[in-house]
């Protein structure tokens, strides 16, 4: 059974980046407040290398690492019969969804994903939702257009 | 007949009046508590007069509720009238009804009462659609029999003899007495193994290594432990006593009805309840067998079902045979769902997933212990005996886990305390994953999940760390149409 082959934009690469350099600016603000009131209260050193350590850590896995696996892994495939969805970090997951199953199909944008014309889209069974994030805008759209199209639920079967 | 407007019985009242005190009891507990100052007069009964001002109002509250609450069926409608100042009115097409539930407290047996519970396709979450609160047991069966011809041929809602003796209920199951007993007795599985560990650990506390040092510390420690070990254990005699009790109560008269196209459950001694679950609905089968229960050869069968509220069956998963030989679950569920194959032969993972079972049980235990043994030195050390009891449970996992492909049915079942075992038609499953993590993919393992839809909600069946290509026969299966 091959892996499905499509990849989303590279442009949700970036994004990832962006919301990893976001998180690191917090955890720099946070570092520089410590580092003053250490300087101030003249406070052990401790809490400022352990501070440190960790904006290192988010700047090797929250910018670098876990945006390129994330991405590298995230593959889907939409087929007449099912979608076919991967995903994961260090756990690969890979999801079937007959077509028969699906009940609707949503597109979401927010502000940063819309700058970056990228949209998510989730698919609704009766019992679960699944989620392709930061899809290209016009091939989220295109894709909504054709599962909508494709699905069609039997409705005895739930 | 049922075509004009009628209240509910009488007693209504009296159970939104008990509704009512039940909502509104901290309330009161807290007004008629409340001493401001204790001088006497008019100040010292204020909390009394309050009281008495609040439960008149509860009270007449009921009895409006119940004088202003009408139901009839009209145009292939059950329609519902309420509501002092805010008059609601809520029609339900007849043929959108799912399933009427039935129960009856003990204020309703007396007058032959029931209170019913509709339930519709939208019904989620917590409430049912509408309930009458108390109507008489004929108007029910009325009421069920209008529906059920109404569903099953619109043109003439009229009553007909003949379609009324086709619906009649055949038996199925009934629960025996020595079953109910037996199984009342083994519901408090988990009161058992505690109270027997508690047991074993002050018999333990004997045998303390008591050094010259330590005497004085341990004397101390094991009167300690011996009193709360008592006090633990009369606690858990007591627990275990009214789960028994509880659980005859409940499960008492327990017996399953093939009905037309619906499976009807009545049980309980006290509270009598009658669940209906239509066939149609059903989502697929599980068996639970429980620690205590699978060396005695006795399993749960509870039915996966897409209708109904929540709050009814606990997680909508219906128990239909809560407590059954496993050897004879498949002569009584050939009977109402023959499309189900249960006996079958499970395919396992392979051989060396039985490290990965046995890692997933131990490596939280470990950890504890580790922790444990650092802060309690030298004495946590002794949180290390209960590890070969996790490898044990891990060795169960592993041997318990396994998977079935029987055309269109998928069979999978796995362990962590209860041995779950699924059987899902392939036309029920909503999605179906199958993940690796990374020392899963060096040992080419990975594990299958499916979703199903449950109530308002979803239930996962899956088994772990199975052979690649197993879990790829499973995905392709699913493919195929």
């Amino acid at each position: 059974m091959n892996a499905p082959t499509k990849q989303i934009s590279k442009r949700a690469l970036s994004l990832w980046r962006v919301h990893g350099c976001i998180s690191t600016g917090i955890s720099v603000i946070v570092a520089v407040a410590v580092l003053v009131l250490t300087n101030l209260f003249s406070w052990p050193v401790w809490p400022s290398l352990v501070i440190g350590a960790v904006i290192l850590l988010e700047i090797i896995f929250s910018i670098w690492l876990i945006p390129s696996i994330r991405w590298e892994r995230l593959r889907y495939e939409v087929r007449e019969q099912e979608i076919d969805y991967q995903y994961g970090l260090f756990i690969v997951k890979r999801t079937l969804i007959p077509m028969v199953r699906v009940q609707h199909v949503d597109t979401e944008q927010g502000p940063l994903l819309r700058k970056y014309r990228l949209a998510t889209i989730s698919i609704s069974t009766a019992a679960t939702v699944h989620k392709i994030p930061a899809l290209d805008e016009t091939e989220a759209e295109e894709l909504r257009r054709s599962i909508s199209s494709l699905a069609r639920v039997a409705e005895d079967d739930v | 007949m049922m075509f004009e407007p009628k209240r509910l019985h009488p007693i209504s009242a009296v159970l939104n009046f008990a509704k009512g005190l039940k909502d509104a009891i901290l309330p009161i507990v807290a007004i008629f508590f409340f001493n401001g100052n204790s001088e006497g007069g008019f100040l010292g009964w204020l909390p009394l007069i309050l009281t008495g001002v609040f439960l008149l109002i509860i009270l007449i509250g009921g009895v409006v509720k119940w004088l202003r609450f009408v139901y009839w069926i009209d145009e292939g409608e059950l329609r519902i009238e309420h509501g002092l100042l805010f008059r609601k009115k809520r029609y339900i097409p007849l043929e959108r009804i799912q399933s009427l539930d039935f129960s009856e407290g003990i204020l309703h047996r007396p007058f032959q009462l029931v209170k019913v519970s509709i339930e519709t396709a939208a019904t989620s979450g917590l409430e049912a659609e509408a309930v009458l609160t108390a109507i008489k047991r004929l108007d029910a069966k009325e009421l069920e029999k209008t529906i059920y011809q109404q569903k099953s041929d619109p043109s003439s809602a009229e009553s007909d003899a003949e379609i009324i003796e086709e619906t009649s209920r055949s038996l199925v199951y009934q629960m025996t007495t020595k079953d109910l007993i037996l199984m009342a007795v083994t519901s408090g599985g988990a009161g058992v193994v505690i109270s027997g560990v508690a047991v074993f650990l002050s018999q333990i506390t004997e045998f303390l290594p008591v050094g010259a040092i330590y005497n004085e510390v341990v004397n101390w420690l094991q009167f300690g432990v011996v009193i709360a070990g008592v006090i633990a254990a009369f606690v858990l005699i007591i627990a275990y006593g009214l789960a028994v009790i509880l659980t005859i109560l409940r499960f008492g008269n327990f017996s399953v009805f093939h009905e037309g196209d619906d499976l009807v459950i009545t049980r309980g001694l006290l509270e009598k309840k009658q669940v209906t679950i239509p066939l149609n609905r059903i989502q697929g089968i599980r068996i639970d067998e429980n620690i205590v229960r699978q060396p005695l050869g006795f399993a749960t069968v509870s039915i996966i079902s897409a209708g109904g509220s929540v709050k009814e069956g606990a997680d909508q998963q219906f128990k239909i045979l809560p407590f059954i030989k496993r050897d004879q679950i498949e002569p009584v569920l050939t009977s109402i769902l023959p499309q189900y194959e249960l006996e079958v032969s499970p395919e396992s993972p392979p051989k060396r997933a039985k490290r990965r079972y046995v890692f997933r049980c131990i490596w939280l235990p470990l950890l504890i212990s580790i922790g444990v043994s650092v802060f309690f030195w030298p004495l946590g050390l002794l949180s290390f005996i209960m590890i070969p009891a996790f490898i044990g449970l891990g060795m169960l996992n592993y041997r318990d886990a396994g998977w079935n492909i029987r055309e269109k049915q998928l069979m999978l079942s796995n362990r962590l305390i209860t041995k779950q075992t699924y059987f899902i038609k392939k036309h029920r499953i909503q999605s179906c994953q199958f993940s690796r993590s990374i020392p899963e993919q060096r040992g080419r393992l990975s594990s299958i999940e499916v979703m199903v839809k449950t109530g308002a909600g979803k239930t996962r069946a899956r088994c772990l760390y199975l052979d690649q290509d197993d879990s790829e026969t499973i995905m392709s299966w699913f493919q195929t149409k």
